[in-house]
Parts: C-alpha cells; structure tokens; sequence
C-alpha cells in the first residue's frame, strides 16, 4: 500500500466515511504494523487538534479578551494603595505635558465636527457617543477627608476612567451595596468598552431598588449600542418606564434603530 | 478516572467552554488570591501571576475543547497545582539564578496530580503541533485551513475549484506529513515517555 493510500484511509477513518472493504482493510493494516496503528493515533489526535484549533479560533479569541478584562481590575483592587497613588498622580502631573491649543482652534474643530456629526448622524446608524450624556459625579462631602472619594471625583470628572475605576472599585470594596459608587464604577467600566464587566453592574443596579434603577437599564442599553447589538438595546430601551429620566432619549433612540 | 461522575467543580471548565463571566470571575474571586501569594512569595509579582493565570485558564479550556476534560477533583488543587508548576518552570526557564523557592504545604491529592500532569502532557502536545504545523508548506496550511473551517468538503472543492477526491487526498496527505514531522520530532519521545 502506497503512503497515499494510507493517509486517504486515515482520512476516511476520521471523517468516518470509510466503507465496509475500507474498514477491514484498515483494521488489517492496524493488525499486522504496531508502527501504522500508532501513526494513525498521532493522525487521528493532529485532525482533533486541527479542527478544534480552526474552529474555535474566534470563541479562543474571546474568552482570551473576556478572562483579560475580568482579570485586570481584579489585579489592580489588589495592588497597593500607594501604586494607585503613584499612577494617579503620574496622569495628573502629565497633564501639563498637553500641548494648549488657542481657542480659535477648538471653536473651528467643533464646527468641523458639527458638520461631520450631522453628516453621518444623519447617515448611519446612531451611535453611543450620540447619546451618551456622562453625568457628572459628585460625592465629596464638604470637610470630607476620605482620599479614595475626592480622587474618584477628580478622576471620574476629568474622563480618566481608568484612574477612577481603580479608586470607586477601593470604595466599593468598603461600601459595597452603595449604588451610587456602583453606577459610576459601571459608566467608567463602559467607558472603557469593559463591557461584560459594565453589564453585571448594571443588571445587579437594576434589580435592586435604588435611585438608579432605571439609570442603570439606560447605560446598559447604551452598553448594547456600543457594541452595536441593536436589538439586545432596543429590548432593554423598551422596558425603561414613562417616568424614567431616560424616556424620551430612550423614545428617540428607538425610532432611530427602528 | 473517566468512570468517576464530574466533581461539582466541573461548573469551571463549563465556564471556560461557555465564557460565563460570572463564574468566571468567580475563578478569580476564589481562586487568584492563592496563586498570587504563592507567587509573590516566590520571586514574582502580580503581573506574573495575572499571565500565568490567564495561560492556565487557557490551557484548561483548550484541553476540555478538544479532549472533553471531565473534573473528579476540586478545581481548586489541580488549578493552583498547575499554576505552581507553570511558574516554577518560567522560573527555571529565566536566568534568575538566586531562586529560592518558599514551599508551601498544599494539600494535593493523587488525582489532582493526575489531572494536572495530563494537562500538562496536553499542553506540551499541543505546543509541538502547533510548532510544527509552522514548518508545512503554504499550500498546506492554507488547504487545512480551508478544509477544516468550511465542514463541507464539496463546498472546499468547490471553492478551490478542484474535485471533491482531489481535495480529501490532497488534506490526507498534508495531515500525513505533519503527522510525520511530529513523530521525528525529538520532543515527541519525550512526550511520550511522560505518558
């Protein structure tokens, strides 16, 4: 028996389409050679791997980006206040690294970006940024000390999402039913695009029965939009009641993807 | 092992097949703390435990995916054993040479070690394909590619414009030859002399 037929029979064997003669044929040969048994061992545990490997390239890819974003804010709650520190304090002091612009300049790219904007506003499908409205976070209490607020509020507020993720998860790991540090934590997450990690915070913010409640199901939807899963968002749009704050955002949105 | 019913713990593997993120951050909930004492411990810090965690997890998928792992210990022992090992080998690997290595006692059961040495073996098996799948031609690659992503045969044929036997010979023979080149590879015996 040539080689190629060897392989052709291999072949058959794992995609199981050999016939009867075939069959017999190749468990004579396994009989007769120890060396052709284990070869089509090897062969038969290559075409697993080889399937199993193509085949889950994409759903690898994901759980890889999903362990990753699990993982991350995990490592830093455990990472010692004072690296927490060093960093914010890092990003504050390179801030005076920004090259200032003069005002004209901001005053023409926001006409610039008025034109686009409604451009493709009108174009395209909506897009989280369109809606997106980030509130402005305000715990610090007057002749409040506690450090881990005040820099939650500075950094929420300057958009550095990163920073004040790190500070509201310390705040959350004293106070963890506050759902007030438990919705900014989720919009610095979805800021970031963590957006698995966003969706348990919201959905664990919708059931209970705080004030942001209803907030919680607008930024999860909005989570959705971002991800561009329209229908997850307009679901979830439809269930926020008349009186939420959101209703008529959430109205326009739909009629938008609708 | 195989007649033994799943440990209660096998709900860690389904999480990895399924990329459940609540049990998954469960994983690191329960799981990570021991393994970062460990190897903080042990020459290391909390970057290298986050890495030898995700390639732990990772491994641990890859063999329930193509080999169906099935659990009859608690993950906690063969998850942290593993991660043990994988760091004490990277630590081997790097040219650190003041290691001192502060052992703890864990208790680890026979078939924890079971378990982890067969993730282990997969591992390295896995790693030898992989490397020399590398060494095939283009055309080889390319066909397997093909072959094994689109499941239907007369669709590859079809696509590549060749005949349905053509291509199943064609895919026969580039499986043969790698089969080939891991069986001459040096670490293949090596591999099998752990089994």
């Amino acid at each position: 028996m040539t080689p190629e037929e060897k392989y052709e029979l291999f072949e058959k064997h794992c995609s199981q389409e050999l016939s009867i003669n075939e069959k017999v044929r190749l468990n004579k040969l396994i009989e007769e050679d120890d060396a052709v048994k284990e070869e089509l061992r090897v062969y038969e545990e290559l075409y697993l791997h080889l399937d199993a490997g193509f085949n889950s390239e994409k759903e690898l890819e994901a759980l890889k980006n999903n362990l990753k974003e699990i993982g991350e804010p995990f490592f830093l709650e455990k990472a010692t206040k004072e690296e927490v520190k060093k960093e914010f304090h890092q990003e504050i002091n390179s801030g005076s690294k920004v090259i200032r612009m003069p005002s004209w300049v901001y005053v023409a790219a926001a006409s610039i970006a008025v034109i686009i904007g409604s451009y493709f506003f009108s174009q395209n499908d909506p897009v989280y940024n369109d809606f997106a409205e980030i509130p402005r976070l305000s715990i610090v209490e007057r002749g409040g000390k506690e450090e881990n607020i005040t820099n939650a509020e500075k950094a929420f507020n300057s958009q550095n999402y990163v920073v004040a993720e790190k500070y509201l998860s310390a705040l959350l790991s004293k106070d963890k039913s506050n759902s007030e540090y438990q919705f900014y934590y989720g919009i610095s997450l979805l800021e970031q695009d963590k957006y698995n990690k966003a969706t348990q915070v919201f959905e664990k913010l919708h059931q209970g029965k705080s004030a942001y409640k209803h907030k919680a199901v607008w930024f999860e939807a909005l989570n959705q939009l971002k991800q561009k899963k329209y229908n997850e968002c307009v679901e979830l749009l439809k269930i926020l009641p008349k009186e939420a704050e959101d209703y008529n955002l959430a109205v326009k949105l739909i009629n938008r993807l609708d | 092992m195989g007649d033994n019913k799943p440990h209660a713990d096998q709900k860690y593997i389904e999480a990895l097949l399924k990329n459940d993120t609540t049990i998954l951050t469960e994983i690191y909930e329960k799981f990570a703390p021991k393994v970062i004492g460990y190897i903080k411990k042990n020459n290391g810090d909390e970057q290298s435990a986050q890495d030898v965690i995700q390639e732990t997890l990772i491994a641990i998928y890859k063999q329930a995916k193509e080999k169906g792992l099935q659990l009859t210990c608690p993950f906690d022992a063969y998850f942290f054993l593993l991660c043990k090992r994988k760091w004490l080998n990277e630590l081997k690997k790097s040219s650190r040479k003041e290691v001192t290595i502060n052992e703890e006692i864990v208790s680890v059961n026979d078939e924890s070690v079971r378990f982890v040495e067969e993730t282990e073996i997969f591992n390295a098996k896995h790693e030898l394909y992989t490397k020399m799948f590398d060494q095939l031609g283009k055309a080889c690659k390319e066909l397997l590619k093909v072959t094994f992503t689109i499941k239907s045969m007369e669709e590859v044929a079809e696509k590549l414009g060749q005949s349905y036997a053509y291509v199943r010979k064609k895919k026969s023979l580039c499986i043969g030859q790698l089969t080939q080149l891991v069986q001459n590879a040096p670490q293949f015996n090596q591999i099998q002399n752990l089994l």
